[in-house]
Formats: C-alpha cells, sequence, structure tokens
C-alpha cells in the first residue's frame, strides 16, 4: 500500500479549513468587523492581573495598562499576586496607593483562582478582561476591544496576540504563528467558531460570569473553558483585530513544547470530557461541525503525518544507503538534476501541499495587514513553514499520551 | 439573553458550502493538473517513439554502410549513444509515472531494446571491422516483484561505472520482456534467468555483492585506460 494515501484525508481537510477561512475571511460581516472603529464609550472596566513569579515583567505589564487611552476612572487595575516566591509581591507593592491600581496578594491556588479574587474585587465592573504577567498591550487595545460588546449576545472578546519583540529565530517563528491566529481568529469571530479566550487581554461581560460562574481550574486551560461554557451557554465570542497585545514567549525548544503540550493537553481534555457534548453537535455551528472536530484531526493528523514522514525519510535513506554503498560518496552527492526529476516530483500530493502551504503564508500575511503588528515577518515565516513542523509532533504526541495515560505536568 | 445566531448560522452555512466547493474545484484542477502533464509527457512519448525508429534506421544504415565505407567515416557514433542515452532517461520516467505495464510504455520499451541490440551488433561490427575496443557491459534485470533484490544497487554501480569510465557502454535489458529479439539475444548470449546478469565483454555474472567485486568482472586493463569513445547508459530498470 503507497503511504501516501494516508496523507489524503488530512490535507483535503487541511485545504478545506483554509478555504473556508478565506472565503469566510471575504464575507461582508467580516469586512465590518474590520472596520469597526474603536470604542467611543467608555464603560466601567476592570482588568485583572495574575502573577505568580513574574517579577522582571510585571512592572512593563503595568505601565503598558496605566497607558491605556481609557479614562483612568473607568478603569480598574487588580494585580493578584498568587502565593509568588519571588519578588512579584515587592514590585507589586509598589503601585499600591495608584488609585486605579488594587493589589492583592494570596496564597498559591493556581490561576483560576487569582482570576476569580481579581472579579470578587472588581464586582462594579461592567467587563472585565485578564492580562498575563508576562504580556503587554497597546494604548487603543481597550477600545478596540470594548467596540466589540456593543451586540448584548457577545459575552466574551479577544484580541490579536503576537510575540514581545521577536528577536531570535525561535520567537520569530512564534511570532508568524501568533500573526496566523490573529486572522485566523478575526475571521472565526464572524461565524462564532472560536474557542478560546487567550490569557492576555481577553474580556468578559461581566453579567455573563456572574450567571455561569468564575474560572475553573480547567485541566490547566481555563481560558478555554470559559470560552467552551459560554458557548454552550449560547453566546457569543468575538475578536478585536486591531486590539493589540505582545506576549513573551518560550525562548527554548523544550520550554516551548512544553508550553503547548499544556495548551494541547488542555484542548484535548476539555473537548473529550467535560465539552464532549458540543463536538459534533449542529447546534453550535462552526464550532462544533468545524473547529473542535478539525482540532482534534489536527492533533491526530500531524502525529500520523509526521511518523508517516519519519517513516518514509527512513525508508528512503536505508535504501539510498544499500544502493550506494560502495560508490564514491563525491559521485553520490553530486546534484543530478533533471528536468525529468522535476516532472517526477509534481504529484497530487506535493502540489496540494504546496497550495495549503501558501494559503497558510497568506493567512499570516493577512493577519500582519488587518491587525497592523509591527515587526518583518520574513524569517518568522520561513520559521513557520519550514521547522514548526518538526517540532509541534512532539507536543501533539506528548499530549497525546498525557490524555491516555492520565499524566499531570505542572505549570513550569 | 441568549440566544440569536441565525445571520451567524447562515453566512457559516453558505461559507462552509462554498469551500467545500472550491475545495473540490481546486482538487480537481490539480487532478487535472498533473493529468495534464502526464498527458504532455504521453505526447512527448510519441516524439520520442519517432526519434527510436530514425535512431533505429540510423544504426541500420551504418551497419550497411560499414560493408563498403571506410572505418574513419563511419566510426563516430558518439551523438547516436548520446542521444540513446537521452532516451532511456526519458522512458524511465515514462515508466516510473505511467506504469510499467502501461501498453505505450511497453511499446516504447520494446522499440528501445531493439535499438539497444542493434546499437551492440553496430559495436560488434566496428569491433570486427574496424578494431575498436570499447568494453561492453549487458545488463540484464527483472522487473518482477522479489526477483531481483539487487538490481537496484546494480544499476546504480553501473551508472556510476559509466560516469566514471566513458569508454564503458551499457546496454540494460528487461528479461522478462516479450520480445523475440531479445530473447534472441539472451538465447545467443546464453543468460540464465538469475538476476542481475552481466555480460562483460563476453564473460558471463551473475549477482551482484559489492562494487569492488563488481570491478573484478571487468578486463583488467579496463580501469587502467579509460579514454573516451562512445557510451551508452540506460536504467530503465525500475
Amino acid at each position: 500500500m503507497d503511504l501516501t494515501l494516508l496523507a489524503y484525508p488530512f490535507l483535503f481537510l487541511g485545504l478545506y479549513f483554509q478555504v473556508f477561512l478565506l472565503v469566510t475571511f471575504l464575507s461582508t460581516p467580516t469586512r465590518e468587523r474590520r472596520e469597526r472603529p474603536a470604542s467611543i464609550v467608555t464603560p466601567k472596566v476592570a482588568i485583572i492581573v495574575p502573577c505568580w513569579n513574574e517579577q522582571d515583567t510585571i512592572d512593563g505589564t503595568v505601565k503598558s495598562l496605566l497607558a491605556l487611552d481609557y479614562p483612568k476612572d473607568k478603569l480598574q487595575i487588580v494585580l493578584v499576586n498568587d502565593g509568588s516566591t519571588d519578588n512579584t509581591q515587592m514590585v507589586m507593592d509598589s503601585y499600591i496607593g495608584n488609585p486605579q491600581i488594587t493589589v492583592l496578594h494570596k496564597e498559591n491556588g493556581g490561576k483560576h483562582t487569582a482570576i476569580n479574587a481579581g472579579i470578587e474585587i472588581a464586582h462594579d465592573a461592567e467587563f472585565v478582561g485578564c492580562l498575563d504577567a508576562d504580556s503587554f498591550v497597546a494604548p487603543d487595545a481597550l477600545r478596540e476591544i470594548v467596540s466589540c460588546f456593543e451586540d448584548p449576545h457577545v459575552a466574551a472578546a479577544t484580541p490579536a496576540m503576537s510575540v514581545f519583540e521577536p528577536h531570535t529565530f525561535l520567537e520569530r517563528m512564534q511570532h508568524a504563528e501568533y500573526i496566523f491566529g490573529i486572522a485566523a481568529r478575526h475571521v472565526l469571530s464572524a461565524v462564532n467558531g472560536i474557542y478560546v479566550t487567550p490569557g492576555p487581554f481577553s474580556f468578559y461581560r461581566m453579567s455573563v460570569i456572574r450567571e455561569i460562574g468564575g474560572f475553573r481550574h480547567a485541566h490547566q486551560a481555563e481560558d478555554m473553558e470559559m470560552a467552551l461554557r459560554m458557548q454552550r451557554a449560547g453566546y457569543e465570542i468575538e475578536n478585536a483585530p486591531r486590539a493589540r497585545v505582545y506576549t513573551k514567549v518560550p525562548l527554548t525548544i523544550p520550554k516551548l513544547v512544553k508550553q503547548r503540550t499544556r495548551w494541547t493537553t488542555g484542548f484535548l481534555r476539555n473537548v473529550t470530557i467535560e465539552y464532549r457534548d458540543l463536538v459534533g453537535n449542529p447546534k453550535y455551528g462552526v464550532l462544533g461541525l468545524l473547529v473542535l472536530p478539525l482540532g482534534f484531526v489536527a492533533v491526530i493528523g500531524g502525529v500520523i503525518l509526521f511518523v508517516l514522514a519519519i517513516v518514509v525519510v527512513a525508508h528512503d535513506v536505508l535504501k539510498t544507503y544499500f544502493i550506494t554503498q560502495g560508490v564514491p560518496l563525491s559521485y553520490t552527492l553530486a546534484p543530478h538534476f533533471s528536468l525529468e526529476g522535476l516532472y517526477l516530483s509534481l504529484s497530487f500530493v506535493t502540489i496540494l501541499s504546496f497550495i495549503t502551504a501558501i494559503a497558510s503564508v497568506a493567512f499570516i500575511i493577512i493577519g500582519k495587514r488587518v491587525s497592523n503588528t509591527p515587526h518583518n515577518l520574513t524569517i518568522g515565516i520561513i520559521g513557520y513553514a519550514l521547522v514548526l513542523g518538526f517540532i509541534a509532533p512532539f507536543w501533539l504526541m506528548r499530549s497525546l499520551s498525557d490524555l491516555i495515560t492520565g499524566t499531570k505536568r505542572k505549570w513550569r | 439573553m441568549p440566544p440569536s445566531k441565525s445571520p451567524v448560522r447562515s453566512l457559516a452555512f453558505r461559507n462552509s458550502i462554498l469551500a467545500l466547493l472550491i475545495t473540490l474545484f481546486i482538487i480537481g484542477s490539480v487532478i487535472y493538473a498533473v493529468n495534464y502533464l502526464d498527458q504532455q509527457r504521453v505526447a512527448q512519448l510519441s516524439a520520442l517513439q519517432n526519434q527510436l525508429a530514425t535512431d533505429t534506421l540510423s544504426v541500420e544504415t551504418q551497419l550497411a554502410l560499414l560493408e563498403s565505407a571506410p572505418c574513419d567515416d563511419i566510426s563516430d557514433t558518439d551523438t547516436l549513444s548520446q542521444e540513446v542515452s537521452t532516451l532511456g532517461g526519458q522512458l524511465s520516467t515514462a515508466e516510473s509515472r505511467l506504469g510499467a505495464n502501461d501498453a505505450q510504455v511497453i511499446q516504447l520499451k520494446d522499440q528501445y531494446t531493439l535499438l539497444e541490440i542493434r546499437d551492440y551488433l553496430l559495436v560488434k561490427q566496428l569491433e570486427t571491422t574496424c578494431h575498436t575496443k570499447p568494453t561492453v557491459a549487458l545488463y540484464f534485470y527483472s522487473n518482477v516483484p522479489g526477483s531481483c533484490t539487487d538490481c537496484d544497487r546494480a544499476s546504480y554501480a553501473l551508472s556510476y561505472l559509466h560516469q566514471a569510465n566513458p569508454n564503458l557502454r551499457v546496454y540494460s535489458f528487461d528479461y522478462n520482456l516479450d520480445l523475440g529479439a531479445l530473447k534472441t539475444l539472451i538465447a545467443v548470449e546464453k543468460v540464465q534467468p538469475k538476476f542481475p546478469a552481466f555480460v562483460i565483454d563476453g564473460t558471463h555474472t551473475y549477482g551482484f555483492t559489492t562494487i569492488a567485486d563488481f570491478e573484478t568482472s571487468f578486463p583488467k586493463d579496463f580501469f587502467a585506460t579509460s579514454t573516451a569513445t562512445s557510451t551508452t547508459a540506460t536504467t530503465t530498470k525500475k
């Protein structure tokens, strides 16, 4: 059996999803979202910053919040120290006395408990947002976010998240990936297909939180669980594509794999356990019929395609070694380019893979344009296209393994 | 408050159907493009067929001329041999793409094999009449699954030796090809159905272990005196 046949269904689904995103991007409701102006009304909002050992970044995070273009009397900032063991408490305490800021120290109980404690304090806010203490916001981000809540059915709004000052190759690669995420979330918001409200600068309607309850542990994916709970309750989740927030990302591959394993395992556990009823359920529209099933398929497909690639490459390497044994390397390694070889490489799989890759790159460019996110993307796109695919299978396999074996991992 | 999702639902439904149609269109276009390329290749095979016919006639003519013309005027077969080598590469590609059982591929392979045999006869005739001394390797392989596990290695080694020693002429034959002339050649050369099989300057060798071992099948002075004459390299082994 030709092993490449196994790739066909995944290629089809991957292409279909990209085309769906593109078609929806060009639809009028999505265009209207892009053109939506920043809010001129200024309802009372609270921003909770849950912290655990964030002594190096919390100061920058708070400063970016204080620089937000928003009336000071309408913006409350709640810093919650979730039992940090470093100097986070000291940095936080330096803000005591600022009328906009409330500082709370509590015993360590997990991120969801820190956010809930902040919500308790910000009880009179109309909207409540979170900002991870390693993230920084653009001054106009809050007005962009608030404009999403004009429709009373909207329970939450997500920002345009990208990487804070990407310098290294790994950071640039993740930056390109995040920009793709901006485009995807922007498009999916038009069909209410968003399944996660990321920690950096997602906002929630306080009345909805009161109705459906606060944050839960949710397999270390409290932001995803909250989004799914809102979707289950019939609410909509919006996106503000120009509400720029910059976050710090893992600087080494092991840390990246650890972070993504946490995200992916959280997704798999929530979707296969508590929110199983949403998957494949027409009641939840694109989320139930497309986004969640494809998210699951992407995990399985990523692993299968990776294993397939390993098998094919290993087979080819061994075969080449077997065939070329004894022949001088100078002959074997010399380029034997021919038009015949080029012609042979133009197969159904290679052409379709190329089209899918081009569509991904197009979406990264769209994401950058829509959000006006700074920083050059060339190196990031190269990394995204050529390197990330070799790293991702490791967290996908690890997540699947954790799901099957019930393994629990620490946050950091 | 909820729900009020009808506009969202209708947009999602419309776009999912539209996306499905576009995806199917893209996939259909890719299939069409790949098929079109194959068709173009098949069209080129017709040209290949004509080329093979012309080359075969050319070899025949040279054989006929050899009876009356001086050796100096006839022995330049380099250009023709290079063409034969190129044709072999194209045929190999066609075989990879269209399959060894494709009717047109089999027909071309028959013609190509005939051309090879005639070129081989011409070389032998030149050797007798004009006292040229190229080293000739007849290589017989089998495409029957499991019948020749070392044929890929043998093909690769021959390609290397041909590249390293332009004095070497290699003629590759699919042993199982249903072609009278080939069967006659096999009978004349007394080649047994053990693969890979080689007839190098009249000496029979079967099997392939290492390239060093294989090199011992060649005349002792071959690797010392590899002056360029003409070559025919074919790698139609699948």
